[in-house]
């Protein structure tokens, strides 16, 4: 009960947090959907846990618990992946503005 | 025919007077792009006689050479663009051989190479470390040289346009190799000495940062492209 606890807690701190944000515009409509969608389900399933072994039984895994397992490694290891092709992005651009900024400024 | 020596630097006060000095006999123009030092290296080159461009973040060698070269390409209008280092390794005379091949039209790009029957005092570290390379080179790039990552190249404008660096760090050497292969420009090498320094072995890239630029590569060709 007590691990249910925390993690309802938690996902509801995440919700909050996810709409504060997109209320700021720092995302975009289609990531608070997403990520809003992902923690209630988290919340859905700390409540019926009997559902994730629904679910899990239906596409093959033995224990719901394990389901979600499996779920966080490829969804982290998505996340991790988008943020990387991010950050090189960032990196190339940045150097593109360094290189604008030095030509302009000797051509003074 | 404009030949402008592209010196890109990053805290080279010390030696960057005598490798201006020295390339300026060969070329007529020296673009220094200073990669954000933190000494007084743009000063000295300005007060050398180099056109200094400066880098306001440090972004790395290949960054720097690609800024001289579009630098050089657009405002020189250079006809011939010759890639030098700021620590007095590399030997300006052979700036004349290097370029030789494309004043010719027989080549687009000239290649530095260490092993074409100039003696060298390379560490043995370093033999065993650019034969690896080698191998690299040919699996990688499928494009056969005696030496893979020699700073001392010449290229024509058509092959300086072509050839646009992205990889900011070291990779950039081996990155220009891909792209003479992709662009299907025609490459040569030409014997050039490289001397080694106690001082200059401590600064430039070391036999195990070839993990380094090996690990910049695969991560160019297998991930930044999708």
């Amino acid at each position: 009960m007590m691990f249910q606890g925390i993690l309802i807690a938690f996902a509801l701190f995440a919700v909050t947090r996810t709409l504060k944000q997109y209320r700021k515009q720092k995302v975009s409509l289609h990531w608070f959907l997403l990520w809003n969608s992902l923690w209630i389900t988290v919340i859905g399933v700390a409540l019926w846990p009997r559902s994730a072994d629904i679910i899990a039984k239906f596409v093959g895994v033995e224990r719901g618990a394990d389901l979600a397992v499996y779920l966080a490694v490829v969804i982290l290891a998505y996340l991790v992946f988008r943020l990387f092709v991010r950050q090189e992005q960032t990196e190339k651009e940045i150097t593109k503005l360094v290189r604008k900024i030095a030509i302009e400024e000797v051509e003074k | 025919m404009i030949t402008v020596a592209l010196i890109p630097a990053y805290n080279e006060e010390t030696r960057i007077a005598d490798a201006i000095h020295d390339a300026r006999r060969f070329v007529d123009l020296v673009v220094v792009v200073d990669d954000c030092s933190k000494d007084q290296t743009a000063e000295r080159a300005r007060s050398a006689g180099a056109i200094v461009l400066r880098h306001v973040i440090n972004r790395g060698q290949g960054a720097a050479l690609q800024t001289a070269t579009e630098y050089a390409l657009t405002v020189l209008k250079a006809d011939i663009v010759v890639h030098f280092d700021a620590d007095g390794q590399m030997d300006g005379s052979e700036i004349p051989s290097l370029i030789d091949p494309i004043v010719r039209e027989e080549a687009d790009v000239v290649l530095g190479s260490r092993f074409l029957g100039k003696q060298t005092n390379m560490p043995m570290t370093r033999l065993v470390a650019n034969r690896l390379g080698r191998l690299f080179t040919s699996v990688f790039s499928g494009i056969h040289l005696t030496d893979t990552h020699n700073g001392f190249r010449a290229l024509s404008r058509h092959a300086a346009q072509e050839i646009t660096i992205t990889l900011n760090r070291m990779a950039h050497a081996s990155q220009i190799l891909d792209l003479i292969k992709v662009k299907k420009l025609r490459y040569i090498e030409r014997p050039v000495t490289i001397r080694y320094s106690q001082e200059t072995l401590a600064k430039s890239p070391s036999s195990l940062r070839a993990f380094g630029i090996v690990k910049d590569i695969l991560k160019d060709k297998f991930l930044t492209h999708v």
